[in-house]
């Protein structure tokens, strides 16, 4: 099989490049028909923050690499990019490389359960442009399943790995229902809004956002329905919080151990989450002292995700087991190609000399023999046929050894004098016939 | 009928154990054929105990409550029973290990020591008593089992307080899930003690015409059941959560051991059966 891949990604090359070469929707349109035109028959780009891979049959079996790697920096010019930065892939390699994709285990954050959304995605523009065959199809579904089962069989996306989810993590373990539980969010930056919504993704009763700049608080209230507190009174609501997340860029600590201590009681003892989810922190820390207070702060939630990430990464190994069942069920598949073409040859070549046979015998017999003749020797054919028909689609499915269905399928092309012929075996029934006619001769 | 009540008798420790292994390795390895599993060896196990103890009271004829060894089945049994039902209707598996380790406890010296008693004092065949032990008993299940959620509450607290994310962290549902299991076993085990109470009431002067209401067994009795009484009616119109809710189990739980083990060692009482 000739694929091809080439691959750009956290582990061959910095932030700075990746970014530089990520390609939005509309520029993968634009570069499928470039690729189409001279490097591949078919292909599929997949591009995210972190990588951006090409995958391909070349149009003229030349397996170089180089002019797809061109053709992407002719798209988009990127300055000290060099051909180090990219991994090349070939044949079984670059399906081995597809699937581990697809299954998160090559993700900078392994067990990424986005990226198998993002290949799929990618396969589909493809498909929208006609730059599949069946191979390609094939391949992509097979990688898509791969994610699903590594997803399902394993635990690689299990467990929190980012701070914003420790954190809710975390506050799990404290309250059993969310959904009857309020949550304040202090700070509207990117590391606040994952907090908002990730809480809001576990069905948290109450959310409130306040923020410095009130016009990125109503921004965030808005994208995950949330209510506003001012910023200027939101120590005096802190007590209607049962959870209460900071993320601010402020330099100083912005919620005391005074507030927090006036909240517990107005709170009547009830329990009380504080996560600090900033650098320099917010929230101050003797605040972990106070009953019924839960405080964490990054260093804290920081042991959470290197834990989660640590059970992620002993998943590798199951995962790579699955990667492998699902290569041999794919090659076991796609050896089947190669001998689908020489069992249809080998049962024309056979019907041919049936037909032959029964042509020469029509006028000899009545109709009612002929039928009863006709009848036979399909019969006849069917059994003779069956056991290598069945044996040599074996040997391809098992996808054990690729010799063995190779020494086979010739053996039989070479016994039957297939090879030299197109596959409907026309020609050698026309030989064979002719030689029979001159034995008939003779 | 010896030869089976014989054979269970030395199968039950041995079945215990065996559930205690199954929730212990569930806990630490979370093997989702074990975590199936572990639910139907209990039920087997409660069956054959359930099995063990309605043979025992058919030859012996007797409620098995005459020695403190068959009381202790009798509490192994109900402990895992409880525990069970629990499990059952909160799907909660987690904490299997910490509660089956006290029916193993029990019935591992229940199977050493218990002998075939034929012969017993009069007022124990009585059924009213047999009703009176076996609610308390269950009470006392109750009560156990809301220790051990309470003490598991405790350990999980403390490891969020430390910033400690290890197995207890991983494994034990939250706190809140604890807090209301300890409760809700707390309230079981009150409504089952106060059924004993009552009946105790009823039947003792009929029984001890001489019995004293001063006497250490009821005056202990009587402080665990104020304690729990007090506790769980805080928890229900006041303002009772978290710690303090399991301080009142805790509390009461420490009082039920400290009152069993002064009353049946030191103090002299009525309640010296055996």
């Amino acid at each position: 099989m000739n694929l091809v891949g080439i691959s750009i990604n956290h582990k061959t090359s910095p932030l700075e490049l990746r970014e530089a070469l990520h390609l939005n929707h509309d520029e993968i349109i634009e570069l499928v028909p470039r690729l189409k035109s001279s490097i591949f028959s078919e292909g599929v780009v997949i591009s995210t923050c972190n990588r951006t891979e090409i995958f391909g049959f070349p149009q003229n079996h030349v397996l170089d690499l180089a002019p797809i790697i061109d053709e992407l920096i002719l798209l988009k010019p990127v300055n000290g990019i060099q051909q180090e930065h990219f991994l090349k892939f070939f044949s079984c390699g670059a399906v081995k490389h597809l699937f581990s994709v697809a299954s998160g285990i090559d993700s900078m954050i392994i067990g990424d359960s986005q990226i198998l959304g993002q290949v799929k995605e990618a396969f589909e523009i493809s498909e929208d442009l006609n730059f599949t065959d069946t191979t390609l199809r094939k391949i992509f579904d097979t990688a898509i399943k791969t994610g699903k089962r590594a997803i399902k069989e394993t635990k690689i996306g299990e467990g929190a790995v980012t701070v914003s989810y420790a954190a809710v993590q975390v506050v799990e373990k404290i309250f059993s229902n969310l959904d009857k539980k309020s949550a304040l969010v202090i700070g509207a930056g990117e590391t606040g809004e994952l907090a908002a919504v990730h809480l809001r993704d576990k069905g948290i009763g109450k959310i409130a956002i306040t923020n410095r700049t009130i016009e990125r608080a109503e921004k965030l209230a808005e994208k995950i329905h949330s209510e506003i507190v001012p910023f200027q009174f939101y120590k005096e609501h802190l007590h209607n919080f049962d959870i209460i997340i900071s993320a601010t860029s402020s330099d100083t600590i912005i919620v005391s151990y005074d507030d927090i201590k006036s909240a517990v009681k107005k709170r009547k003892n009830t329990p009380l989450v504080l996560m600090d989810i900033a650098v320099p922190r917010d929230i101050d820390p003797d605040v972990k002292n106070i009953d019924n207070v839960f405080y964490h702060d990054m260093d804290s939630l920081k042991i959470i995700v290197d834990q989660n990430l640590q059970k992620r990464k002993d998943q590798i190994p199951f995962v790579q087991k699955i990667i492998m069942e699902e290569m041999i069920g794919f090659f076991g598949w796609f050896n089947t190609l190669d001998v689908v073409p020489t069992i249809r040859t080998m049962r024309s070549f056979f019907e041919e000399i049936r037909n032959d046979e029964l042509e020469k015998i029509k006028n000899k017999v009545s109709d009612e023999d002929f039928i009863k003749i006709e009848d036979m020797t399909r019969r006849m054919i069917g059994r003779i046929l069956h056991n290598p028909t069945v044996k040599l689609r074996e040997f391809a499915e098992t996808g054990a050894n690729i010799k063995e269905v190779a020494a086979n399928t010739m053996i039989l092309k070479d016994l039957f004098n297939l090879g030299s012929i197109p596959s409907n075996g026309k020609e050698i029934n026309e030989d064979e016939n002719k030689t029979d006619r001159v034995n008939e001769k003779e | 009928m010896l030869q089976p009540i014989d054979t269970l008798n030395l199968f039950l420790p041995i079945l215990y154990a065996l559930v205690f292994a199954a929730y212990t390795y569930d806990f630490f390895t979370e093997k989702k054929f074990v975590n199936n599993s572990k639910r139907i060896i209990l039920f087997v196990t409660l069956i054959l105990h359930a099995l063990y103890l309605i043979t025992r009271t058919i030859e012996f004829d007797h409620p098995p409550i005459t020695s403190k060894f068959e009381i202790f089945s009798i509490i192994a049994f109900s402990i895992a029973f409880s525990y069970f039902i629990l499990e059952l209707l909160t799907d909660i598996r987690g904490t299997g290990t910490f509660i089956i380790l006290f029916s193993l406890g029990f019935q591992i010296v229940s199977s050493l020591f218990i002998e075939h008693n034929y012969i017993v004092p009069e007022v124990l065949r009585n059924r009213l008593l047999g009703l009176h032990v076996i609610n308390a008993l269950l009470g006392y299940s109750g009560i156990t089992i809301s220790a051990v959620y309470g003490l598991l509450f405790i350990l999980l607290y403390k490891n969020l307080k430390a910033n400690k994310f290890g197995l207890v962290f991983n494994r034990l549902p939250s706190l809140e899930i604890l807090e209301k299991l300890s409760f809700y076993s707390a309230v079981i085990g009150f409504i089952l003690l106060t059924i004993a109470i009552i009946i105790g009431i009823i039947w003792l002067p009929s029984a001890f015409p001489n019995f004293s209401y001063l006497d250490p067994k009821l005056i202990g009795t009587f402080f665990v059941w104020i304690v729990y009484g007090i506790g769980i009616l805080s928890k229900l119109f006041g303002s009772l959560y978290g710690k303090k809710v399991i301080f009142f189990s805790l509390t009461g739980f420490a009082l039920a051991i400290i009152s069993l083990i002064i009353t049946s060692t030191l103090g002299k009482t009525f309640h010296s059966f055996y």
